[in-house]
């Protein structure tokens, strides 16, 4: 009999862990490690990860030394675009080779946004404005005209309707309806917003963070912004993440306050750290296949995966690392 | 002996003409060619895993198979990358290529396909990197994206390499550098510049590097006592900031302006803080030779001046809407001492050295100055990208006492200057709240002597340099290994500081007594503004966030011009700098990539 439930105990959470492999490739972003040190340490401590296993193994990917790795995805067609302080990288080999496609204009580049529908129109916000590429890096230019100050966090391609772009902004949330070449502000005047994301579900729904004012909620594409926080004992919000199948569901992930998370679209939150040591969470990521496999990168801590939907964490990997970004396709 | 004959004659007197005659009877010229093969061949002798161990050995031809292992495990050894590496390796390369076995060739080829070389995210950073990526390029033409490590081809490299570097220039030379006179980095612009002198081929790029060069060592000249980097600086390291000749511009000042009078490498107080600090060797081995006139600039102290200079912030990315607002600094150099300030404020973060007297000296720890040690995410988060939240920790990581309360540089909003030649006005208005609620004064132990007045004037003195502080609020102080910390936690607070010398003052007791005659009105003090009447008899009106009065004129830090001063001389946004010494100029004119020395 205790042979049994050992066996039950030992083999069920596997089989549920083995579930939870899929075709999705997770990218996780590790922009710097206390174990990593500045030109007198070489370990592929930073830098791209990637896992198709569900986090299980990953495996690193091209450069090995530290470029500042800020925030990587794969656009629809496959190419691998990373936001490195080096500038916007590229790789058509799934990481293997890869091209610094920007030139000493573009720097700091802390995210980029592939059109989905259009994969080779790439948005990189970066810490001096907003770039666009409409063919997959060969030239950018810059979008900046409209905002009050250039300082962007993160742009977001409306999957719905391309031309419809928005833009996380040190003095608020801004949008674009022609493709980013005019900016007009949408709302959050005067606050950092940090990134943004969009319901899987309904593209009208958008969700923004902010670093000093919480969390907000759009129902209307970006017109009109309600703050969410109100349940919130941390304000300062780094990154968001809808399960994709029940979109009332959704983490963020705080500073110091670990992740929270919603199932009323935000009306209420509920703090889930169970077994978190690091709770700086500066990034997140829901698996399609199984949304309750959820990863949490945080600053200096490493990632954390959840197999129950944020009830419970356990440390995965990156020993001391800063997951600045996660991704998954 | 015979008679010189007439060729010879004229040789020599053209010598006496050019070339300045330096104590001992020798030249500037002389001393510079002594210096630097005393350099290269002590460099030579090291076995440091450097590569200007290498090239130096190369150079002498000593040791030549310990050289190649040198540099093979420089080539192995993924452990080195980035932006130092990306101009040093090709730097040691050029210098020494055409002795190396062909498994060295390629191997430092390889090491531009293979490892990374992150851009950073500083001036220095760019300018090492795109120093380095410009020359390997030129080096290896024609090659594909595949063999190069960032995916471009030596083409779109050299590029995107000259572009930046002109730009870099250009700016340098029109609003200032970010990371303005800083005897900690200045290795790491005069390094690159001296190897991309050497070695551009295209003669307009190498004309730039020269003219970098001028303007990056004049810029030092002006500023220079014995061998000290004088007046304020946009970043600099503790340790080099309580030690002024511990810098690693004392090695360029060695070298290239003949003082100080020791070998750093052979003195422990002065022992470089990065071991071994051989960049000079660079210098060393270059074709570079510095103007006469800049050595004379930095030399000729037989008459106190006032310089003056507008460098620029570095890149404001948040929380500002001017990228590079003006950094103002006041320099006061005579023959004993320098007496220098930066305005005040944010101009860099985390290792901003405000203002300090350095005094020349056969001493170490030869500066007084005082700070206010802020520290706060939303400074870094002014210029890094990264969360503010975060950053401080972050930064600790790598300069390890930005949150420190004892730190010996910061910037800080809540310090602000005004001077006026060798009288200087400091306030302090802190904010409640704030991080570290108290300022800081470093006065080494080793003075002469250092009495505490009933007036209220703490009274110091250095061999010949005399120095006075007044502080508006008590405070106490603490002994510490090679100096006393004078610290005072109030808040509103400031200190007036007057320097003298034997010079000027004829005796220390005579400089007390002057000083002591001296007016401080602190009747608005909690309005922040202060009056004083020095020694000399100027009243300086000054009021923390307002106007600063001389002699009842404003001051309007506007006015101050890119360099101005005896020696150097240039408008703002103009490209053209003009250098002084005597009845000589040189102008440097970075629109026309052109030097002019007019008669």
């Amino acid at each position: 009999m205790l042979r049994s439930r050992l066996f039950l105990a030992v083999v069920i959470p596997f089989l549920l862990c083995d579930a939870t492999i899929a075709q999705e490739t997770i990218y996780m972003s590790v922009l710097s490690s206390r174990k990593h040190r500045l030109n007198v340490s070489d370990n592929p401590l930073v830098g791209l990860f990637v896992s198709t296993d569900a986090g299980a193994t990953w495996h690193h990917r091209g450069w090995r030394e530290y470029v500042r790795t800020f925030y990587g995805e794969a656009a629809s067609d496959g190419t691998v675009w990373l936001a490195c302080g080096n500038g916007v990288m590229r790789s058509t080999d799934g990481g293997t080779r890869w091209r610094i496609t920007t030139g000493w204009q573009i720097t700091e580049a802390l995210k980029v946004s592939a059109d989905p529908k259009s994969p080779s129109t790439v948005y990189a916000a970066t810490a001096y404005g907003i770039f666009k590429t409409t063919n997959n890096g060969e030239s950018w230019e810059q979008s900046n005209i409209g905002l009050a100050l250039p300082f962007t966090a993160d742009v977001l391609v409306d999957r719905s309707n391309s031309s419809h772009v928005l833009a996380a902004t040190e003095e608020g949330l801004y949008a674009s309806n022609d493709g980013g070449r005019v900016w007009k502000l949408s709302g959050l005047k005067g606050k950092g917003v940090r990134t943004m994301a969009q319901d899987p579900l309904d593209p009208r729904i958008l969700m923004a963070c902010t670093e000093e004012d919480g969390v907000f909620r759009s129902d209307d594409g970006g017109k009109r912004w309600k703050q969410k926080s109100r349940s919130l004992r941390h304000q300062t919000v780094y990154a968001i993440a809808f399960d994709p199948k029940q979109s009332s569901r959704v983490y963020i992930g705080t500073h110091d306050g670990g992740v929270y998370f919603t199932n009323d679209k935000g009306e209420h939150w509920e703090q889930r750290i169970q077994g978190m040591r690091n709770l700086v969470v500066h990034s997140l990521c829901v698996l399609p296949s199984n949304p309750n496999v959820v990863f949490a990168g945080t600053l200096n801590g490493g990632l954390y995966r959840s197999v129950d939907g944020g009830l419970n964490w356990e440390f995965n990997s990156q020993e001391e690392g800063q997951v600045w970004g996660l991704s998954v396709r | 002996m015979g008679a010189l004959s007439p060729m010879k004659t004229f040789s020599i007197m053209a010598c006496m003409i050019v070339l300045p005659i330096c104590g001992h009877g020798q030249s500037a010229r002389q001393i510079f060619e002594q210096r630097t093969a005393r350099l290269i061949e002590v460099a030579a002798g090291e076995n440091e895993k450097s590569p200007y161990i290498v090239a130096a050995k190369v150079h002498t031809g000593r040791d030549l198979p310990s050289a190649f292992v040198l540099l093979d495990s420089l080539t192995n050894d993924r452990a080195m990358g980035g932006m130092f590496y990306s101009y040093t390796i090709i730097a040691t390369y050029l210098y020494t290529r055409d002795v190396l076995p062909d498994s060295l060739h390629r191997k430092i080829r390889q090491a531009y396909r293979d490892r990374t070389m992150y851009r950073g995210d500083t001036e220095n950073h760019w300018v090492t990197y795109y120093t380095g990526l410009y020359l390997a390029a030129q080096t290896w033409p024609g090659e594909d994206p595949e063999t190069w490590f960032n995916g471009k081809s030596s083409e779109e490299n050299f590029k995107e390499a000259e572009e930046w570097l002109r730009l870099w220039m250009t700016t340098s030379a029109t609003i200032g550098q970010g990371e303005f006179d800083s005897p900690t980095y200045i290795t790491v612009f005069l390094t690159p510049m001296t190897v991309l002198y050497e070695f551009a081929k295209d003669p307009v790029m190498k004309k730039r590097a020269q003219m970098m060069l001028d303007l990056l060592f004049a810029d030092f000249a002006a500023e220079h006592l014995k061998g000290n980097y004088g007046g304020g600086h946009s970043r600099d390291y503790p340790e080099d900031i309580k030690n002024p000749l511990a810098a690693p511009s004392t090695m360029w000042a060695w070298t290239y302006f003949g003082e100080p009078n020791l070998e750093q490498w052979n003195e422990a107080r002065y022992r470089p803080r990065n071991q071994g600090g051989w960049e000079p060797v660079f210098g060393a081995l270059s074709s570079y030779r510095l103007p006469e006139i800049i050595y004379n600039i930095a030399t000729d102290r037989s008459t106190p001046y006032v310089h003056t200079e507008t460098k620029r912030v570095r890149n404001i990315i948040r929380f500002g809407k001017e990228k590079n607002p003006p950094a103002y600094k006041y320099t006061y150099v005579t023959g004993d001492y320098v007496l220098g300030s930066l305005h005040g404020g944010i101009l860099q973060p985390i290792q901003q050295h405000t203002w300090d007297v350095t005094y020349a000296s056969d001493k170490p720890f030869n500066t007084i100055f005082t700070l206010h040690p802020y520290y706060s995410g939303k400074e870094l988060a002014m210029f890094f990208p990264e969360e503010q939240k975060f950053l401080s920790d972050e930064v600790d990581r790598y300069h390890k006492v930005y949150t420190n309360p004892n730190k010996l540089n910061s910037s800080s909003p809540y310090e602000q200057t005004f001077q006026h030649k060798n009288t200087l006005i400091v306030l302090y208005n802190i904010e409640k709240g704030v991080m570290q609620p108290h300022i800081d004064g470093f006065f080494p132990k080793n003075l002469d002597e250092r009495v505490i007045d009933p007036s209220g004037w703490l009274f110091c003195r250095a061999g010949n340099t005399y120095v006075a502080m007044f502080p508006l609020k008590p405070g106490e102080w603490i002994e510490e290994e090679v100096n006393w910390r004078w610290r005072s936690s109030e808040l509103k607070n400031g200190v007036i500081v007057e320097v003298g010398s034997a010079a000027e003052d004829q005796s220390f007791d005579e400089f007390k007594s002057q000083v002591k005659k001296t007016s401080v009105d602190v009747k608005d003090f909690n309005r922040m503004t202060v009056r004083y009447r020095n020694r000399h008899g100027d009243w300086l009106g000054f009021t923390f966030g307002g106007a600063r009065l001389l002699n009842g004129k404003a001051v309007d830090f506007k006015s101050y011009k890119f360099f101005g001063g005896p020696f150097l001389q240039s408008e703002r946004n103009s490209g053209v700098i003009t250098l002084r010494h005597g009845n000589r100029s040189r102008i440097l004119d970075f629109n026309k990539i052109e030097i002019r020395e007019p008669q």
